[in-house]
Order: structure tokens, then sequence, then C-alpha cells
């Protein structure tokens, strides 16, 4: 069987601020998967991806990038990098025209036509000034530059955010199309879990700075579930399976994390599929709402 | 590296547009120059001069010359302020955009370095066409004197703006201003503190010697400027690159 290269690997990657830190973050990325990198805001997400494009550097770890150290040669990498973030970044006055003069003289294999097609494609102006662009136009035009010059890999750092549903899912098609070849790889920074639920192959959760859970999206929507009871039927739930616990309209709600174990441990309760946003929202309350606490309060 | 550069000249686009009303002033004023040089008023000085011997009438051609040619460095003038290019990246934000592209942080610097050699050639190339119509079409003034006035303004237009880019590298967007003001302060301080005893005997003198050699040295001996403005370049363009990798290409 062929082995899966990873594009992405970062190994024990730490930077510390001081009152912010990364702390030993380490997850892979596959070739031609849609990784779907979710955390609240601050959680370290634009830090992690800010690390892997070079712009910062780690104090700790290796970050190798296509199977390159990115170190040594970042810059020559970043050819093969087609980036999102969720500012535009180009000048006000500039236009699509201006914009393909300057990167047809950066990138090696910038291709205009794909990137007029693109302009034409989200119906953008190309001699608009972007200053005078929507939201959603600068995002549309940000993902145009990024995907004409044959990137494989694209690391988004919250594109979706601030647009309404319409070019939302417009969005995503796009992100489908792009990965319809095999050697294209998608890493997907956002709170807004719907996003990836639908696009997502991989998934990485990073909260305060260190990687909760990492994973194939389905095994862990799989692994995991929420679980429905009464507070005083909570002790009875094995300490090792639950992940934590909040208050629901009847009772409790509790994210398992082995919801087959669950289940045939507790067949009298009730156990629903956890959303992504389930169990990022569990995972981040962790500490504050933890099973102590609640049992506590049952006692 | 050269898409930054074209990236740049379109920061600048409103003084290219604002150089080409200079240069056509300029121009303007280059022809009044010559009519009254041969026909006018000038001609006309020269020719007291000769029949009266009166040297007053000789100071009023070295002026009008020398006005002349405050005027003709004023194209260099206007393509030589750069700070706008840190103005306007800061503005929008650039560093989201260049941080992600297959440049290097030293090919970023340099390509601030390459503008504004490009400005200051389009500046210096302009002032050298009309010197050398100029001192075709008239005798006051030699084109060789034109050349080493042209390198003098260049040189020093060359050290200000490499002292302009250390600075803006140093603070940071938003402190372009700044910039602007401690360069010139700086190379001012500096030739003060060079040539304080000279300048001391000059004032104590009062007499108007020291001019007359400033102006003797930057049209005879221009090169010692553009060494030191190719000097001061070179450092600066290292101590630049230095300061970018530090702050991660993030000015």
């Amino acid at each position: 069987m062929e082995e899966i290269k990873s594009v992405v690997e970062l190994k024990d990657v730490t930077k510390d601020y001081g009152d912010f830190k990364l702390n030993q973050v380490s997850f892979t990325v596959p070739e031609g998967s849609v990784c779907g990198f979710i955390g609240q805001n601050g959680a370290g997400k634009t830090t992690t991806i800010k690390l892997m494009l070079d712009v910062i550097k780690a104090d700790e770890g290796e970050i190798r990038l296509f199977g390159e150290s990115i170190g040594k040669d970042s810059a020559r990498l970043r050819e093969d990098i087609g980036v999102v973030f969720d500012e535009m970044g180009f000048h006000e006055f500039m236009t699509g025209r201006d914009i393909n003069i300057m990167m047809k003289n950066i990138y090696k294999n910038w291709d205009e036509d794909v990137f007029f097609d693109y302009l034409k494609r989200f119906s953008l102006p190309t001699r608009k000034k972007c200053g005078d662009f929507s939201r959603g136009m600068r995002m549309k035009l940000q993902i145009a530059v990024a995907l004409s010059h044959h990137a494989k890999l694209l690391i988004m750092d919250e594109p979706t955010s601030g647009l309404d549903p319409i070019v939302r899912n417009e969005m995503i098609q796009i992100f489908r199309e792009f990965v319809i070849e095999e050697d294209h790889t998608i890493l997907l920074s956002s709170h807004i879990t719907g996003d990836l639920e639908k696009l997502a192959d991989e998934v990485v959760f990073i909260n305060a700075g260190k990687i909760v859970l990492a994973g194939n999206k389905d095994d862990i929507l799989e692994k995991h579930g929420l679980l429905k009871c009464k507070k005083s039927e909570l002790e009875k739930i094995s300490e090792p399976l639950i992940v934590n616990v909040a208050p629901g309209t009847f009772g409790v709600e509790v994210l398992v994390n082995d919801r087959k174990a669950c289940e045939k441990l507790y067949p009298q309760m009730v156990i629903e599929p956890a959303s992504l946003e389930d169990i990022m929202l569990f995972y981040v309350n962790k500490d504050s709402k933890n099973v102590g606490n609640m049992t506590a309060e049952t006692d | 590296m050269k898409g930054l550069v074209l990236k740049d000249l379109m920061c600048l686009r409103k003084q290219l547009i604002i150089f080409g009303y200079v240069v056509v002033g300029v121009l303007v004023l280059s022809v009044m120059f010559v009519l009254s040089a041969r026909f006018g008023n000038i001609a006309m000085a020269n020719q007291a001069m000769v029949a009266t011997e009166d040297l007053s009438a000789s100071d009023i051609a070295d002026l009008s010359t020398n006005v002349l040619i405050l005027f003709m460095l004023l194209p260099l003038a206007t393509v030589g302020d750069f700070a706008n290019v840190f103005t306007e990246d800061g503005k929008a934000g650039f560093f989201n955009v260049s941080s992600i592209l297959p440049v290097s942080i030293k090919n970023r610097v340099l390509a601030k370095y390459v503008t504004i050699f490009a400005m200051f050639g389009i500046g210096a190339f302009i002032d050298i066409i009309i010197a050398f119509v100029l001192s075709m079409l008239t005798d006051i003034i030699s084109f060789t004197d034109f050349l080493g006035i042209i390198t003098s303004a260049t040189s020093v237009m060359a050290i200000y703006s490499a002292l302009v880019i250390v600075f803006c590298f140093l603070f940071g967007y938003g402190k372009e201003d700044y910039a602007r003001l401690i360069s010139p302060f700086l190379m001012l301080v500096t030739a003060i503190s060079l040539n304080f005893s000279n300048i001391r005997k000059s004032i104590t003198a009062g007499d108007i010697e020291l001019i007359n050699r400033c102006m003797n040295f930057i049209k005879h001996k221009s090169y010692v400027l553009l060494l030191i403005a190719v000097f001061v370049m070179v450092v600066s363009y290292f101590v630049s690159v230095r300061i970018a990798e530090r702050k991660r290409g993030i000015v």
C-alpha cells in the first residue's frame, strides 16, 4: 500500500510570548486532504499558521512543509502555497490588473488567464480599486490570488468569517474544486465549525495553545457522543469516558469520548451524535466547568 | 522581487504624476532662461558687464543661473521622498501579503533600494537631458559643472533616502514622519560637525568664501559626495536587512 505523504508536519512546536504560549504543538496534514483547524479566538490558530509560513520563528520544535524543513528555504516553499488571511492586505488603490502585474513578476507559476477567469467567475471588476470592494469581494480577490499560481497547499485563516451564507457556500464549492486534484491540500482555520463539517476530512482542534484533538473528522465525530441524563445519574458514568459536563434543558449533557462503549454500558441513557461545535464547546469549557464541579453540585 | 519594485512604483504613482508636472515646469523655465540668456535681461546684464565692467551685473547672471539650478533639482526632490511607500504599505497592511510571497526578507528589503535607484535614475536622467540642452544653448554654465551639480544633488538625496529607509524599518509603520525629520537633521548635524571650524572662521570673518567653496565642491568634487552616498546606501541596506530579519519582515 502506498504511504500517505504529509504536506504539513509540526513536531513539538513551541512559541512563548510570555502572556501566551503555543505549547508542544504537533500534528500532520496528509496530502490531498482538507484539514479543519479549529479553536476559539485567541487559541493559537493564527500563530501556528504564521509559524508554518516562517513569518515568525518557533522557539522549539520542527516544522516541515512538503517534507522539507522550513528554516532552510521558506521563500521557495511558499511558491507552492496559497494563503488567505481574514484581512486583505492589498493597497486600496490597486485594481485587479495592478495585482496581476505585481504577482506575475513574483510567482514563477503565476497564471494570469486563471486569475482573470477567477475574477470573472467571482464577478470582480478588473479596473475597480479594491479599496471599494465589499468584504466578500475582498475575500474572493484573495482566494483568486491564492489559486492563480498553481499552489499545492492552500492555507486559509478564517476565510469565511463575516461573510453571508451564500458567499460562504460559494467559497466552500471552490475549495472542493481545488481538492479534486489529488496532490492539492487545504488547511482551513476557522471557528465556524459548520463549514468545516461540510468540507473537512481531518480536524485539528487547538485550545489555549495546546492541541486537544487531531485526526480524521469522521472518526472524531463517531467516537464522541452527547449523553443526556439527570444530574443524579451522572455519578454512574465512568469518569474516563467523560470529556465535560454542561447543564442541559432537562438535566445535564455529557460529552463522552467513546460513544459505542457508552451505548453498551448505559443502554438506558440517550446518546446522540455530537457535532464539531459541541465537541469544541465542551473541550473549551473543560477546565472551567469540569465533571468534578458538576458532581459536587449534585452531591 | 521585480513585482515588489513595481508595487512600490505604484505606491509612488502620485509622486510620479507630480514629477511629470514639475518636469514640464522646469522645461518651461529652462526655455525662458535660454531666451533670456540669449536675447533678454541676462544677455543684457552680460553686455552691460562687458561694457561697464560692473561686477553687480555679473552677480545677476550668477544669481539667475543658481536659481535655474535650484529649479532643475526639483524633479530629483520630487522623486526623492521614499517614505510614502512605507506609509501606503502600513495603511494597507501589506505585510500580510509580503510575508506569504516567495520572496526572502533580504530581497524584500532590496526591492525598496532598487525602487529608490529607479526613481533617482528617472530624476537624474531628466536633469541630465535638461542640463545637456541648456549647456548647448547657453555659455553661462558648462555641461561638466551641471553634471557635478546633478551628481551632488542625487548623492545628497540618496543619503537622505538611505537614512529614511533605515529609520522606517526601525520605527515601523505609521512613523514615517519621524524618519523624515530625523534624517535631514542627522545629515545637517554631521555636515556642520565635520566643517565646524571652517564655518566658524567664515562667520567670524563675515565673508562668503565658504559659500563659494561649497559651490565649487558641489560642481567639481561631486564624486566625493557620490562615494559617501554609495557607502551610506550599502551600510543602510545591511542595517535594514538586519532590522527587518529581527522583526521577521514586519516593519
